[in-house]
């Protein structure tokens, strides 16, 4: 009765998790590091700044991994919200997550081999992986050679508006990511999203 | 009537004066400020000695075979370096006991005779000293003969605090004052005091930066915060930094004492600053900011409340939808049953 189709080969798959566990762990150590307060229950200041070093290394190589991956497979065509009617298809799933959802209206658009996301989606992960990522990861490697930023800039160390970049551009992936882990509930049912990202395999 | 009133102006002269010295009298036992006319005075005597002491002096001395180059090869006076510095407005027999060194060769007595620095900062020297001898270099035996005020404080050169001003400059001078034996075995081994297990062999020193191993960055440490933040007991705020040096054991090890919005920093390598603190651009510590970025420390409290509250705004939106889409399914599920 169902049917199933096999969306996401394994290195999407395990590129998604180690994904996941690294910048959770960013997220715990770099929120210990800029609250870091002797009275707040967080991760001890040098033990943060030690796994939030390591980690940070490690997301910026699996990052290289799977811009090269998206590359040769082909799969970053994925992130390119097609046009005609892109704006179109937005208000619709626009208005399915606002409405729709709620009368328990079918899904606005049918996941394929060839359409994985929805329009939504697909500039949402692009904004968030090619645009905010790279800016990521960039400010943390020179937060991790300081010698790299201007030594002063306006009367202040050079290092702060590195420091604020780095920052904010945390506080967006963490928004994205409270939203993304939600809308990962809005499958067929409240778990047979997170099931795809696990067996690869997507039912209708 | 002409005498009367010399008389009188005479003590209107020496009441006024009175009043204008008596605050610096008072000082007493503390070196007091030196007028223009008397710097200008010991500047145009000190040229006489840097006739010789200094780099333009050695390479053109004022007799010929003095070899002052081999003489004179360890000195870094300087008139550029001694002028601006605490004890530049000075004559430099003001410590060098005056008549031995106006004559060359030197009287060999004049080596014995510096001018100990109580001599002029008594009041200074009492409060310190406990301190002093508190500190580890006062309470090693092989050590502490040869361990002065000197030793760190550079008589020529020296600048206080709060005249420098400038925190990486601060930095530089007093860690140099550190540093200068332990990251350099040879002047380490003219101080060290034979090992316990080995006597007769000097104590090895110990690498400083392996050392402090765990503390990451550690070079962008040194040149951003000097040894005495963590090896000198905290004080009052406004009260001068202890010259208690604290061993291993007692020294700072905990990275929030200055990574963290209440940073120690502000009462140490900043005292002098603090009241320049401006809250510039909203954000906290901002006097640190001018220098450092120091995680922890440097942070803005309203770019902190605007991310905290889409945080909670989104985490909220999310519940809330979520609450509906429940609401509604049992709902529908509830129309169904009720349609059979
Ligand atoms: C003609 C060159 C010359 C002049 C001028 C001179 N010095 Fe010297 N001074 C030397 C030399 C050379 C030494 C190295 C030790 C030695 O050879 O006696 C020395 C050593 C010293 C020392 C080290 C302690 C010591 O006795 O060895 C002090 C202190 C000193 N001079 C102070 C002064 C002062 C103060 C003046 C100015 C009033 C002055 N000197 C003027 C050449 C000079
Ligand atoms: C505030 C006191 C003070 C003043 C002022 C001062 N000195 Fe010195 N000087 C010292 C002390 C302390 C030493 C170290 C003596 C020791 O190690 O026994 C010293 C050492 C020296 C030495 C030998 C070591 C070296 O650095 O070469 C010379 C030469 C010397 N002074 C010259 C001068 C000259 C020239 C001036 C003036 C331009 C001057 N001093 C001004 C306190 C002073
Ligand atoms: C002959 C007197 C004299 C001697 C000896 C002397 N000083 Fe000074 N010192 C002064 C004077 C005068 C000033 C202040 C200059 C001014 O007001 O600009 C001063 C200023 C200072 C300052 C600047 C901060 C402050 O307290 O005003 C320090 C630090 C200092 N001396 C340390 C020392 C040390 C350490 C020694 C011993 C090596 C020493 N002095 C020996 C006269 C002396
Ligand atoms: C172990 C090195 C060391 C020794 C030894 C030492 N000092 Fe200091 N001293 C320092 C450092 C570092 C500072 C800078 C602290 C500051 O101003 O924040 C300082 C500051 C000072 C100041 C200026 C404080 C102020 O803000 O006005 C005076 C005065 C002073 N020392 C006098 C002495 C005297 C006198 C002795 C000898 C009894 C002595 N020191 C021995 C390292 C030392
Ligand atoms: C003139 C050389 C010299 C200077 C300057 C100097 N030290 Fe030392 N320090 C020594 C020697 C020598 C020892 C003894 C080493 C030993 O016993 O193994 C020592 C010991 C120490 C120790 C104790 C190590 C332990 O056993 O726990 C500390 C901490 C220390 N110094 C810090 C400082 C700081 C901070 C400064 C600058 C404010 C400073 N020292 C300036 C020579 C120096
Ligand atoms: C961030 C704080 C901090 C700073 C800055 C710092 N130290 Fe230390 N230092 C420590 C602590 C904590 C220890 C004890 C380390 C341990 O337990 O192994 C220590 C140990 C030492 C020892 C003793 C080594 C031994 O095993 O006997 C020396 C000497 C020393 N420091 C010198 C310095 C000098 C010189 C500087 C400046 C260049 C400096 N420290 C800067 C915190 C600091
Ligand atoms: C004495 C105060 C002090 C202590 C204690 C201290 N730090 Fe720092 N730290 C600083 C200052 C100041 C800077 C800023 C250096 C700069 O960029 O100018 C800094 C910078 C850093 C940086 C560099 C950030 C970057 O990439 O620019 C790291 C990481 C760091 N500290 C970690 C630690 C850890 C971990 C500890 C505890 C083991 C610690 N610090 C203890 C004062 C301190
Ligand atoms: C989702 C991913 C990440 C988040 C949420 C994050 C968050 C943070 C935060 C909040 C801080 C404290 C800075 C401050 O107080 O101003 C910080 C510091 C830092 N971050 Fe990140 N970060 C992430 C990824 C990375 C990456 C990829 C790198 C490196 C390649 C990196 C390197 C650093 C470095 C070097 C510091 C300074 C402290 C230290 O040395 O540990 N970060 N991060």
């Amino acid at each position: 009765m169902s049917e199933r189709i096999y969306l996401l080969p394994l290195w999407i798959r395990v590129w998604h998790w180690t994904n996941v566990l690294l910048i959770i762990t960013l997220v715990v150590t770099g929120i210990s590091l800029h609250f870091a307060d002797p009275k707040l229950p967080l991760v001890e200041f040098s033990l943060a700044a030690r796994i939030h070093d390591i980690a940070g290394f490690s997301l910026v190589a699996v990052y290289g991994l799977f811009v090269i991956a998206n590359i040769v497979s082909g799969n970053w065509w994925q992130y390119v919200p097609k046009p005609p009617g892109v704006l179109e298809r937005c208000k619709v799933q626009g208005k399915w997550y606002l409405w729709g959802i709620f009368k328990g209206e079918p899904h606005p658009y049918r996941v394929s081999e060839e359409q994985n996301f929805n329009a939504l989606q697909a500039i949402s992960y692009w904004v968030i992986m090619y645009m905010i990522m790279p800016v990521m990861l960039l400010s943390g490697l020179i937060f991790q050679f300081p010698q790299l930023a201007p030594d002063r800039l306006f009367g202040f160390d050079g290092l702060l508006p590195v420091a604020i970049v780095h920052y904010l551009t945390g506080a967006a992936i963490v928004l994205f990511m409270i939203a993304h882990i939600y809308l990962g509930t809005t499958g067929k049912t409240a778990t047979s999203m997170f099931g795809t990202m696990i067996t690869g395999w997507h039912e209708h | 009537m002409f005498a009367y009133w010399r008389q009188g102006f005479t003590v209107l002269v020496l009441v006024l004066a009175g009043s204008v010295w008596a605050p610096a009298s008072r000082a007493g036992t503390e070196a007091a400020p030196i007028d223009t006319a008397t710097i200008e005075k010991n500047r145009k005597a000190n040229e006489a000695c840097f006739a010789c002491h200094s780099a333009a002096g050695i390479k053109n001395p004022p007799k010929a075979d003095l070899d002052l180059a081999n003489k004179l090869k360890d000195s870094r006076l300087e008139p550029a370096l001694f002028n601006p510095a605490d004890h530049g407005v000075m004559d430099c027999r003001q410590c060098h006991a005056g008549n031995h060194y106006d004559p060359y060769p030197h009287a060999e007595v004049g080596k014995n005779e510096t001018a100990p620095c109580t001599e002029c900062h008594a009041a200074k020297v009492m409060r310190l000293e406990p301190q002093f001898n508190a500190s580890v270099h006062a309470k090693n035996e092989g050590l502490k003969e040869k361990f002065t005020c000197n030793t760190c404080h550079n008589a020529h050169e020296n600048i206080v605090a709060l005249r420098l001003k400038d925190p990486h400059k601060i930095v530089a001078q007093d860690n140099h004052g550190c540093l200068e034996c332990h990251n350099s075995d040879l002047t380490f081994a003219k101080f060290a005091p034979d090992g316990e297990k080995t006597p007769g062999v000097k104590r090895k020193r110990p690498d400083i930066d392996t050392i402090h191993d765990w503390l990451p960055n550690t070079k962008l440490h040194w040149n951003a915060v000097r040894c005495v933040e963590c090896h000198t007991p905290e004080v009052a705020a406004k009260k001068m930094l202890s010259h208690e040096i604290l061993d291993k054991e007692k020294a700072e090890k905990k990275c929030v004492t200055c990574h963290s919005a209440n940073s120690t920093l502000k009462v140490r390598l900043y005292r002098h600053m603090a009241k320049d603190e401006q809250q510039r651009l909203g954000f906290t510590n901002s006097v640190i900011l001018s220098n450092s970025y120091v995680i922890g420390a440097t942070r803005h409290p309203v770019l902190d409340g605007i991310v905290i509250g889409l945080v909670i705004l989104t985490l909220a939106g999310m519940l809330a939808h979520g609450a509906i889409r429940i609401v509604a399914a049992l709902r529908r599920k509830g129309n169904k049953e009720q349609a059979k």
